[in-house]
């Protein structure tokens, strides 16, 4: 049988260490789902292309990184190269299909995901590329505890962009606009609001942050492949429905929670599950006892 | 008229497409398959690159009783529905006169029996499953099907022979990937280095494919402090392993398998892989002639380093040319030629000869020393490389 006895669970060190392990990919995660998120917020649609667009970034980000050299000019440009992207989704797909039953733009939404894994594969070639980025931050060490310099950089980064997040949304006249659409688009727009530019504004901040999340993950992992949207794809989707469809603090909590019970079912319990079942767990339990998400209100 | 010129081009089109029956009639045919696309592409090419430069070594030499050899190449994408299909045209299209599978586990094991049954003779590469040379259903071996790679197991003993007894590790840890291969390699290590009176300190087995993030695996093992680590996985798997761990600071000697052999494990785990040692079928600095003329040559053709999967597919690929030379094209007699290898003077190891078609040869341990591997040490004893029959 492949249960290990649990005679070694006992290191308080191990339990930091698996912290840090835990939370740094549930910040990767916080920062793909979040775009899902708002995007069901204000048009009501399963944006399964998301996933594509966070790839796109990886791609960008390894590709500026390889013409230029430094990986923070590579962030920036992963996250304009899927910003972009994400504004032509909206713009060329999602906008023409919005008159329609909500399965067209989902379906769409799932060709597309398709078709772009397929066009990095011609593109870029079906082999894993390394993103072997100096970053300059260096290790965090503390006894035998160690955060790495790639945990740190995602840290940093996701604490910066939600906070640059929380602040736009919440004190910005365009924030306020975003979060009254999410609640009623017309009434917003019989304010005279231009939702079709929220609706822009709201696909590129989101798909930004799923850019700057690709980015991540090819430094965290030094690898960007053709597919590696593939898993994103549909955990996402149950880390949004776990956050409570459209909520922007739940889906953060919730990207958490997933990150830190995966890390801690392989690592502290040793329980030999397949890691990406603990999203998909959590969403079934969470669509039977609250199906209005962890943070939301019943 | 019009009836006769259209079935003409269609014959035509039907001739264009039969490979190589354009060519001379007597060519002998020998098929051969690999994942040449998709998510094992490295390797597929890997092992199509060293066959071909056996080929053109056969041929070169005068082909085989005179005759020229011809090599019929299919992509089986690693994909065991279009491995069958490979298979069945083989036998009736191409009608080649034996195979060589420079493929993986799942493509080659659904061939075996295809094979077994049309008396069509096959030598796998570096295909690890039991059920290659097994037929589980009749509960006795394919005898037409001959594997040059070893058993998981096998490899597995072999590198816990070297863990306990060379390395002195007296606590182990053991990461695995979730698949046939990685759980029979480290089974088989766990169960030696049990025997050999180490400690196992934790069995841990990750999704394959998929696994990318090994981080709360490596967080577990480093808090038993074990002196060696074995870990079971490809190339990505691997140098994902071996770059984590050491983000990690964790100082256990890594010993990995056939699967870190790969020149893309070195590219991605970059200096972090210094030091590593596995288990393998390919020794570069064996210096017998066989060795160092392939490494050379491969590395003059394609530019780059062969790997263990060419080596072992080209050994595939001679064991089946050597037997055709010995017993002709009936591929009754080509059988009963590879039954009776004896002392053959392989590329990847002396093979001594074939039990129930599993190879009997030396398992090498390599070590990466300046970005590339290097001897370390030979695993002989006949206990742990002979393998185990049923």
């Amino acid at each position: 049988m492949w249960f290990d006895d649990c005679s070694l669970l006992t290191g308080f060190n191990m339990l930091w260490q698996q912290l840090a392990n835990g939370i740094a990919i549930g910040s990767v995660y916080a920062l793909i789902s979040l775009g899902l998120t708002m995007v069901y917020g204000i048009l009501r649609i399963l944006h399964v292309a998301h996933a594509g667009i966070y790839a796109l970034g990886a791609y960008v980000g390894w590709f500026s990184f390889r013409l230029v050299g430094d990986f923070w000019v590579s962030l920036l440009f992963g996250m304009a190269g899927a910003a972009v992207a994400g504004y032509l989704v909206e713009r060329f797909l999602y906008s023409p299909l919005l008159h329609l039953p909500r399965i067209a733009p989902l379906i769409a939404s799932i060709g597309l995901f398709i078709a772009l894994e397929e066009a990095f594969r011609i593109v870029a070639g079906p082999h894993t590329l390394t993103y072997n980025a100096r970053i300059g931050l260096g290790d965090l060490s503390i006894g035998s505890f160690k955060l790495t310099e790639t945990q740190i950089l995602i840290l940093l980064v996701t604490v910066v962009i939600l906070i640059v997040l929380w602040t736009f949304l919440t004190r910005t006249r365009i924030g306020l606009a975003m979060r009254a659409c999410a609640m009623d688009a017309e009434t917003t727009s019989s304010f005279g609001v231009n939702v079709g530019r929220i609706i822009a504004i709201n696909f590129i901040l989101g798909s930004a942050m799923a850019g700057a999340a690709g980015v991540l993950i090819g430094v965290y992992d030094n690898q960007v492949w053709p597919t590696m949207g593939s898993i994103p794809a549909y955990k996402a989707l149950a880390i949004v429905v776990l956050g409570g469809l459209g909520n922007i603090p739940g889906t953060v909590v919730a990207s958490i929670v997933v990150g830190l019970s995966e890390t801690f079912f392989i690592g502290v319990l040793a329980i030999p599950f397949p890691r990406d079942a603990v999203a998909f767990i959590a969403m079934i339990l969470v669509l039977m006892f609250r199906p209005y998400g962890l943070l939301g209100k019943a | 008229m019009r009836r006769l010129g259209l079935m003409g081009m269609v014959c035509g089109l039907f001739l264009f497409f039969i490979p190589g029956t354009g060519q001379a009639q007597d060519a002998i045919k020998i098929g051969f398959f690999a994942p040449i696309t998709g998510p094992a592409a490295a390797d597929g090419m890997s092992a199509k690159h060293a066959v071909e430069l056996g080929l053109k070594e056969v041929n070169d030499g005068g082909g085989i009783r005179g005759k020229k050899v011809e090599l019929i190449i299919y992509d089986d994408r690693l994909n065991p529905q279009e491995a069958v299909a490979i298979a069945n045209k083989l036998i009736e299209r191409d009608k080649v006169v034996g195979v060589v599978s420079g493929s993986y586990s799942g493509p080659t094991r659904v061939t075996a029996p295809i094979f077994q049954k049309a008396g069509m003779p096959m030598v796998a590469g570096y295909a690890v499953h039991p059920d290659v040379t097994w037929d589980p259903t009749q509960k006795k071996p394919n005898d037409f099907i001959f594997r040059n790679g070893y058993l998981g197991e096998v490899e597995g003993a072999a590198a816990a022979e070297f863990a306990v007894k060379n390395l002195k590790a007296k606590r182990i840890s053991v990461i695995s990937m979730d698949n046939d291969f990685g759980r029979a390699i480290s089974a088989g290590f766990a169960e030696r280095a049990e025997k050999l009176g180490s400690a196992i300190l934790t069995k841990q087995m990750y999704k394959f494919p998929g696994e990318k993030d090994f981080r709360p695996f490596l967080t577990r093992i480093k808090e038993g402090n074990p002196e060696v680590i074995f870990a079971a996985g490809y190339y990505n798997e691997a140098a994902s392993i071996v770059r984590q761990a050491k983000e990690l600071g964790i100082t256990a000697q890594i010993l990995g398998e056939e699967g870190f052999d790969s020149p893309k494990f070195l590219e991605i785990a970059g200096p972090a892989a210094e030091g590593v040692i596995i288990a393998t079928n390919l020794d570069r600095d064996d210096p017998r002639p066989v060795v160092q003329n392939f490494l050379a040559n491969y590395r003059k053709a394609y530019n780059e380093d062969a790997d263990m999967v060419g080596a072992s597919s080209y050994d595939a690929f001679m064991i089946l040319v050597d037997a055709i030379k010995k017993a002709g094209t009936d591929p009754k007699a080509i059988q009963k030629a590879l039954l009776e290898t004896k002392d053959y003077n392989g590329l990847t190891g002396k093979i001594s000869r074939f039990v129930q078609g599993e190879v009997v040869k030396p398992v090498q341990i390599q070590v990466v020393k300046g970005g590339k591997f290097r001897r370390l040490a030979v695993i002989d004893n006949p206990e742990v490389i002979t393998p185990p029959t049923k």
